[in-house]
């Protein structure tokens, strides 16, 4: 028995939940013991901060405006770079998703292969991706587009397969009874169920790829990524602050619209 | 003439010490619409008050209002001498406790823990936001769950119960505040008759035994003629008629359940003619 | 036999809504259409690299595992960092999410800055972020860490306040209902009733998170990924190759094993 205290939790044995006591402890142990890994130093970490402010500060400079024109071509070639890779990624994503779906796989051996294949596909970071095409077919907004349009294949199938899964099961038999075949079931019974979440899904992975898009150029693969890294390598802080804000409105804007469309979709006005 | 009448209420109020004193209160929603009309009344400690009223009457208005859920547009709501405002709301809160048709429990919490938000405002929220307790929350949590008759259930999640379970829980909360006063809007308006009859005793029985007034939202005519003191009939954000259950007569619940533009209301008819 | 009146005058149908998915299509094409115009992207190249492709990847046959013990150690810091920076942003959006949520926030105006600043630190990619904290900390771990918990706290805590604002305004009102005070309210109407929904977005963003340590290094920040880019720069392909198989497993495990505590989670 514990000694009685005055305090307790509101569980029959007044102690914390060992479910609570045991994750909370573990993530606690895990921090201990990775602090050496990540160098955890709080006098380092405190101790920079007024570097870090003083570094700020230095952000604020006047842009450089003669920079402009080549930051909107820049920001551009982003933004196409996630649209391409999202498109291409979409029309090879409806398909697998499909045959990733457990309800509308033409077998069960199919469904294991494309979801094992799918899941290799997103295993890797897009920009890991891009090491590799950029050293296959060169810099460029190509190898950006391909590793992105690659990975993104891999979530997406996913998403439209799981999608797919929670389908309601009545219309797909209704139509099927009428003597629909095989791919008409899935066309007109399953994807109109699913297109709302497919809209959400399509929304949500441009978005993410666009942030993606926006760091590619790290390693020469397209994109505004490049002139970042390269003003920050450079201290060329009047550049630096242009392209920051460039990416941070750009986001944004992408972010808003996303959560408009999205929240359109689940509650069904259109406007 | 008008002042006179003012000052002979709040002369009242101050000696018979009512527990709520509700002022010509008005209620206009962000939308424009006048929920409440300039509604007055008077709620003796210790008694039993039913509201009855149509759908969209303000009943609910009303109660959330006296338990600042809803700020008043006009007018003052007074319990136990306390003027109702922003700086005194917790405080007010913590001896005006309510009881919610949709029992709103949180439902992934134990019976237990449910209960023991209604300690909240009597704890410091240091202790309170790392779920920690003092023994003596726990015994009222006991003794109130045994009043209610849930002791088995007190480890039992809140969404394991049935919706009767749930309202005793709701009431148990409400009991654990240790309150002046429980507001009930419509406590039995989802549940079965004999689930109802048992949560209305209940309540009537919290009344008589622990003195704490008792005001209920109703649709059931007939057990607001059991159960309550007195009566206090509501159409479209006024007050229509203020009595007890003997003077309700027939043409009472017709001006009480009146409905817009219709002299002659056969539904109306039909309804009262078995209440 | 009398034919009904209906089928000898078939009634015209009320006219068809316009479908506008021919015409967003056609938009879409012709806006990919211009953009692999402007992008200039040759499908000489993409032709010569598919076929060299297979001849590329061959080159990524034999995995040289010879330093094998370093390359889990860097994953190991890949790991630790991503937890790290989870760890920071679940702390930040546990704080700030309350404020975001329109429904919970003590006022308006606490909620706009609030749902400003979870924007603000989402819009900051994290690697732009990773480069200003190796600059200010130096290389390392650490800075990784930091920008990650930054970018991250950003999306946790709007997940985090979106899934507030769905719980039943019921709840809430039980709970406030009762006295209780701001963070009380947050703790006993607030988080129990999101508490499963939150759990998977902290699994989602740490399995996020793993995947961008892994190249963070990049920049400095330290981990696996800086590993990878110098033996790919080096063009040592038996290394690189052993280098993406450590990557890619530990990312496949970490995917099963989150896949399996969210089962056992519901
Ligand atoms: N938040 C709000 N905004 C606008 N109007 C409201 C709001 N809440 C209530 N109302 C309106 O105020 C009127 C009174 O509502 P109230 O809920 O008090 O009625 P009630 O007497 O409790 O009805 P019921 O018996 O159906 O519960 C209704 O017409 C309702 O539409
Ligand atoms: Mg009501």
């Amino acid at each position: 028995m514990t000694t009685v205290s005055i305090w307790r939790w509101p569980t029959p044995s007044g102690l914390p939940p060992l479910s609570a006591v045991a994750s909370l402890s573990a993530v606690l142990v895990a921090m201990w013991l990775t602090a050496p890994l990540v160098e955890v130093d709080f006098v380092r970490l405190f101790g920079s901060l007024g570097k870090m402010v003083a570094f700020a500060g230095q952000l604020f400079v006047e842009p450089e405006w003669e920079y402009l024109p080549q930051l909107l071509d820049k920001m551009l070639e982003t933004i196409e770079m996630t649209f391409l890779a999202t498109m291409i990624a979409l029309a090879v994503s409806l398909p697998l998703g499909l045959l990733a779906a457990r309800n509308a796989t033409p077998h069960v051996l199919v469904y294991r292969l494309v979801r094992d294949l799918l899941s290799l596909m997103r295993a890797l970071p897009d920009l890991v991706w891009a090491l590799v095409f950029v050293s296959a077919v060169g810099l460029g907004p190509l190898p950006g587009v391909m590793a992105l349009a690659f990975v993104t294949v891999g979530f997406m199938g996913k998403f439209f397969a799981e999608i797919i899964e929670v389908v309601d099961h009545k219309p797909v038999e209704g139509v099927a009874a009428h003597g629909a075949g095989w791919l008409q079931v899935r066309l007109f019974a399953m994807l109109p169920q699913a297109l709302p979440d497919f809209v959400g899904t399509v929304m949500y992975i441009l978005d993410h790829n666009l942030r993606m898009a926006t760091i590619l150029g790290l390693v020469g693969a397209g994109g505004i990524g490049y002139d970042l890294v390269m003003s920050m390598r450079l201290f060329q802080y009047d550049r630096l602050i242009l392209i920051a804000l460039a990416i941070y409105l750009v986001v944004t804007l992408l972010d808003r619209l996303s959560d408009r469309l999205r929240s359109r979709i689940i509650h069904g006005t259109r406007a | 003439m008008g002042d006179s009448r003012y000052l002979s209420r709040f002369i009242k109020g101050v000696i018979i010490m009512s527990t709520i004193l509700i002022e010509s209160v008005f209620k206009r929603f962000p939308n424009g619409f006048e929920a409440l009309k300039g509604v007055s009344a008077d709620i003796a400690p210790g008694s039993f008050t039913v509201i009855l009223g149509p759908s969209g009457a303000g009943k609910s208005t009303l109660l959330r209002l006296i338990n600042g859920l809803e700020t008043s547009t006009g007018g003052s709501v007074r319990i136990a001498g306390e003027t109702l405002g922003k700086a005194n709301l917790r405080k007010v809160r913590s001896r005006v406790a309510m009881v919610f048709q949709q029992f709103n429990l949180v439902e992934r919490l134990s019976v237990a823990t449910n209960v023991l938000t209604g300690r909240l405002a009597h704890r410091s929220w240091v202790g309170s936001v790392f779920y920690l307790f003092r023994n003596e929350d726990m015994d009222i949590v006991r003794e109130v769950l045994a009043r209610v008759g849930l002791t088995e259930k007190a480890w039992s999640r809140a969404d394991k119960l049935s919706g009767g379970q749930r309202q005793r829980v709701g009431i148990a909360r409400a009991l654990a505040q240790r309150p002046k006063v429980i507001l009930a809007d419509e406590p039995v308006a989802s549940l079965d008759p004999v689930s109802s009859e048992e949560i209305m005793g209940l309540l009537r029985e919290i009344c008589d035994r622990d003195g704490i007034t008792v005001v209920v939202n109703l649709h059931q005519v007939d057990v607001a003629k059991r159960f309550a003191d007195r009566i206090i009939g509501m159409n479209s954000g006024r007050v229509v008629f203020d009595g007890t259950p003997a003077e309700l007569s027939p043409q009472a619940l017709r001006t009480i359940y009146r409905r817009e533009g219709m002299e002659h209301d056969n539904s109306l008819d039909l309804a009262l003619a078995y209440a | 036999m009398n034919k009904p009146i209906e089928t000898l005058f078939p009634q015209a149908l009320p006219p068809r809504p316009h479908n506008l998915f021919p015409v967003w299509l056609a938009a879409a094409l012709a806006a990919l259409w211009l953009i692999v115009r402007d992008l200039e992207i040759s499908f000489e190249t993409l032709a010569y690299g598919v076929a060299d492709m297979g001849e590329y990847f061959s080159r990524y046959r034999q995995p040289d595992f010879s330093d094998l013990p370093r390359y889990l150690e860097l994953m190991g810091i890949t790991l630790a960092t991503a937890l790290w920076g989870t760890v920071f942003a679940l702390v930040v959006a546990f704080f700030l999410s309350p404020l975001a949520a329109r429904n919970l926030s003590p006022h308006p105006l606490v909620y706009r800055a609030a749902r400003e600043a979870l924007n603000f630190m989402r819009a900051m990619p994290d690697l732009l972020l990773a480069l200003i904290f190796v600059a200010a900390l130096g290389l390392g771990p650490l800075p990784g860490a930091l920008a990650l918990g930054v970018h991250t706290a950003g999306f946790l805590g709007k997940f985090f306040a979106e899934s507030l604002e769905r719980v039943d305004q019921g709840v809430y009102e039980g709970v406030a209902a009762t006295g209780a005070n701001f963070p009380q309210l947050v703790m006993y109407a607030g988080w129990p009733s999101i508490l499963r929904e939150a759990l998977g977005y902290v699994l989602y963003i740490l399995d996020r998170n793993v995947r961008m340590a892994s190249v963070l290094g990049l920049v400095g920040a330290g981990g696996i990924g800086l590993a990878l880019h110098d033996t790919l720069r080096m063009f040592n392909y038996g290394q690189s190759a052993a280098l993406i198989l450590v990557i890619l497993s530990t990312i496949l495990i970490i995917d099963y094993a989150s896949a399996w505590l969210r089962q056992t989670l519901n």
